[in-house]
């Protein structure tokens, strides 16, 4: 009798195997184009497109536009094609606007007149439904009923997926038919695709709400600490707030220090996740910089000598509090998601997030219960932005830009900022709106659970760069969570 | 009936509650949270019921039914296909020798050895250049990849027990070579077809990155709609979608169990070639 083992194994493990190892990019620096000389062989491809049925132009055209150094390989795609027919799914390109160069000399309405009547491909972070209600009800009407545009978006379990994706693409000579037409994105994700020449730049000034949208603040201009530099357009705005219940912890401590000798007086009820989870480290840095006696010395380039002084001693406090951690300290969370089901289960005292919002979704999806309250720490949190990018070989880039145009307006972002749809913070200035907007942004219930945007950020801390960052979260594998 | 075969009789009822159990039970917490609406420790069932999982779950904007129908299309045609080329791969295995026999085994087995994601952006660049990304069509080819190994294993064992003299005798009785086939091949290997293609249906059903990649985002399966909730810890619908997930498997189990009792002497060579 045959074991039944592998096939149900997978059907629950190899899924989650696949995602579980956290795929960073393997390769984060883009390569360079593979030459692509132009064989004999393209005509072959031509002749025999040109026999098969009407349904397969599409796989033809895109054939076309694909070069291959091997003629083994066209005659499998020859193959394929004949074996296939009929399966095939792709959509027809209605307006091909990938050519980015062209599409910024336009003016606006040329631009949503190119846009109309097509799609845009919007890959994003899919765990939260109230997140995917927007986008889909609010975000996609309007998208349809006012420019025709049809919205697809992808929920990814790590935005790294789409990035990787990208990177594919351009790696196989895929540089104007890409799959991906706009990405949320942030920080590690966003340096990949700038550096790596994967993101579409200098158009945001296309935008016509792009007045909205203060690029003199620092925390909008940058990107954890990289330059915008025109390739990607803000979207919400973050602060990191730690929660608690009110109903076990009425008073929770609210600043690092006092935080310290809150989990020594107390212990097994506080935990962090590990790197390069984006909380743990982001709780990792708030240390970091009590232990520098603030920022102000850590900010602009990365410097050994500053970094050496700080991370001794926040090394030292971590490994201090370690063994008055949830088990002794002998194990970390790994993810965000472990620690907040650890509060949920009440095992430990305190969760954090980077987007307070996060707490009051959580209470009313019934993971947190009512009481639970957030809170910033008095000598500040770190803030940052998080943006919608276009990749380099979009072909719906107009389409892309009236989305990124629609997600800036004051409608889509009061109707986010709404704490029963979402509850984020702008990415726009509010105050550069119309009176009618503003009225009703200032209007808005905030949810008992998520501390207000302007409380939280009555003490903002900046971002570092990425090179500190990526010290930080090595330094912390090698000197505390080893 | 004397006292040893009523004592083994009940071994085997014993037994058979215990695997249904050891089965079913996993499954319990995961149909509890999808009712939920707040499941806390240390309480042994949720503090409120709730149908706001399934709600969502069977929406539009959820997408799951449509991403089902996708799903259960893209597993359907790559059973299908990993029959047409397992059937005869196994066969050549199961009943010659060969030079070079063991590297084509390797070569064969390789796809289960090699962890996914090491092929998985090495095919996404060939995929890419064959102008089968985005497309069912290339979800389902590179679904293959992992099922055929599976498809043409069972089958190479099925056809190591298999005796091909069966065919001549029906030849020299006057069948020509597709009735050779449909009434005395076919129903010889039939119980490693339905191992197989129900090992095949099963592997394709679970892929996540292969048709991440592959699919770019254009076709939609349960997995991907799946993991996006449960990795943001989502267990009300992650437990909703997640029973919509496994309902086919377990309706495939059911209908082939017959074929699966172990009782058929052509099963009994899996695994050996």
């Amino acid at each position: 009798m045959p074991a039944f083992g592998p096939p149900l194994a997978s059907l629950f493990l190899s899924g989650v195997h696949d995602f579980a190892s956290g795929e960073e990019p393997t390769h984060n620096e883009a390569q360079g184009l593979k030459s692509v000389p132009s064989l004999p062989v393209e005509y072959h491809v031509h002749r025999k497109c040109s026999n098969v049925a009407h349904v397969m132009l599409d796989i033809c055209s895109t054939y076309r536009t694909t070069k291959t150094t091997k003629s083994g390989v066209n005659v499998m795609r020859i193959l394929t094609v004949t074996v296939l027919l009929g399966l095939s799914t792709a959509a027809p390109s209605l307006a091909d606007t990938a050519d980015g160069a062209s599409l910024v000399g336009q003016d606006w309405e040329a631009i949503v007149e190119m846009a109309r009547g097509g799609e845009v491909n919007w890959f994003m972070w899919g765990g939260a439904d109230n997140i995917n209600i927007y986008v889909q009800d609010f975000v996609g009407t309007i998208l349809m009923n006012e420019y025709g545009i049809t919205l697809n978006q992808i929920p990814l379990a790590d935005t790294v997926e789409a990035v990787n994706i990208v990177l594919g693409e351009k790696e196989a000579g895929n540089l104007d038919a890409g799959s991906v037409d706009m990405i949320w994105i942030n920080g590690e994700n966003f340096r990949t695709m700038k550096q790596g020449g994967l993101a579409w730049c200098g158009y945001t000034d296309r935008l016509p709400n792009n007045a909205l949208v203060n690029w003199d603040n620092p925390v909008i201009a940058n990107d954890f600490g990289v330059p915008v530099d025109s390739c990607e357009v803000p979207w919400n705005r973050a602060q990191f707030a730690l929660a608690h219940d009110s109903a076990t912890l009425p008073e929770p401590p609210r600043s690092i220090p006092e935080l310290i000798e809150w989990i020594k007086a107390n212990p097994g009820q506080f935990t962090y996740p590990a790197p390069p989870d984006f909380n743990g480290s982001v709780f990792i840095r708030h240390v970091f910089y009590y232990a520098a006696g603030g920022v102000d010395n850590l900010l602009g380039d990365f410097d050994q000598a500053k970094f050496d002084a700080a991370a001794e001693k926040t090394w030292a406090i971590l490994n201090e509090i370690e063994p008055s951690l949830w088990r002794e300290g002998a194990t970390y969370p790994t993810s965000i998601n472990q620690l907040n089901e650890l509060f949920a289960n009440t095992e430990v005292a305190f969760t954090f997030n980077y987007d307070p919002s996060q707490f009051g979704i959580a209470v009313d999806a019934g993971i947190y219960p009512d009481t639970v309250r957030s809170f910033g720490l008095v000598d500040g949190t770190i803030g940052n932005t998080n943006y919608t990018i276009i990749p380099f070989n979009s072909p719906n880039k107009a389409a892309a830009l009236v989305l990124q145009n629609l997600l800036l307006s004051a409608e889509a972002q009061l109707e986010k900022a709404r704490p029963e749809v979402w509850g984020t913070s702008p990415g726009i200035e509010m105050d550069r709106t119309d009176a009618a907007a503003q009225e009703a942004f200032a209007a808005l219930p905030s949810h008992p659970s998520v501390i207000s945007a302007a409380e939280l950020g009555k003490a903002a801390l900046p971002e570092l760069q990425a090179g500190w960052i990526s010290a930080i979260e090595q330094g912390w594998l090698a000197n505390v969570g080893n | 009936m004397n006292g040893p075969s009523r004592l083994s009789r009940s071994m085997l009822v014993l037994s058979g509650a215990l695997l249904i159990i050891w089965l079913i039970l996993p499954l319990v917490p995961m149909l509890i949270w999808s009712f939920a609406h707040g499941w806390r420790f240390p309480d042994l069932l949720p503090q409120q019921w709730s149908l706001q999982a399934w709600d969502y779950a069977l929406s539009d904007r959820s997408g799951t039914l449509e991403s089902l129908g996708v799903t259960i299309l893209i597993a359907a045609l790559a059973t299908l296909l990993s029959i047409l080329v397992g059937v005869p791969a196994g066969r050549a295995l199961g009943l010659y020798k060969f030079r070079g026999k063991g590297l084509i085994e390797l070569m064969i087995l390789a796809p289960v050895i090699v962890p996914g994601i090491a092929v998985a952006l090495g095919l996404h660049s060939v995929f890419i250049q064959l102008g089968l990304t985005n497309t069912l069509a290339g979800v389902v080819l590179v679904h293959l990849v992992p099922t055929l190994p599976y498809m043409t294993l069972v089958m190479a064992g099925i056809f190591a027990n298999y005796d091909p003299a069966h065919e001549s005798q029906a030849r020299s009785l006057g069948a020509n070579a597709v009735q050779t086939f449909w009434h005395v091949t076919l129903p010889a290997i039939m119980p490693g077809i339905i191992v197989g293609g129900l090992f095949a249906f099963l592997v394709s059903w679970s892929q996540y990155i292969l048709t991440l990649l592959i699919g770019g985002g254009r076709v939609i399966t349960l997995p991907l709609l799946l993991f996006s909730f449960a990795s943001a810890g989502r267990n009300d619908i992650t437990g909703a979608i997640g029973i919509i997930y496994i309902l086919p498997g377990i309706l495939i189990l059911l209908f082939t169990a017959r074929h699966l009792s172990g009782s058929n002497g052509a099963v009994g060579g899996f695994g050996r070639i």
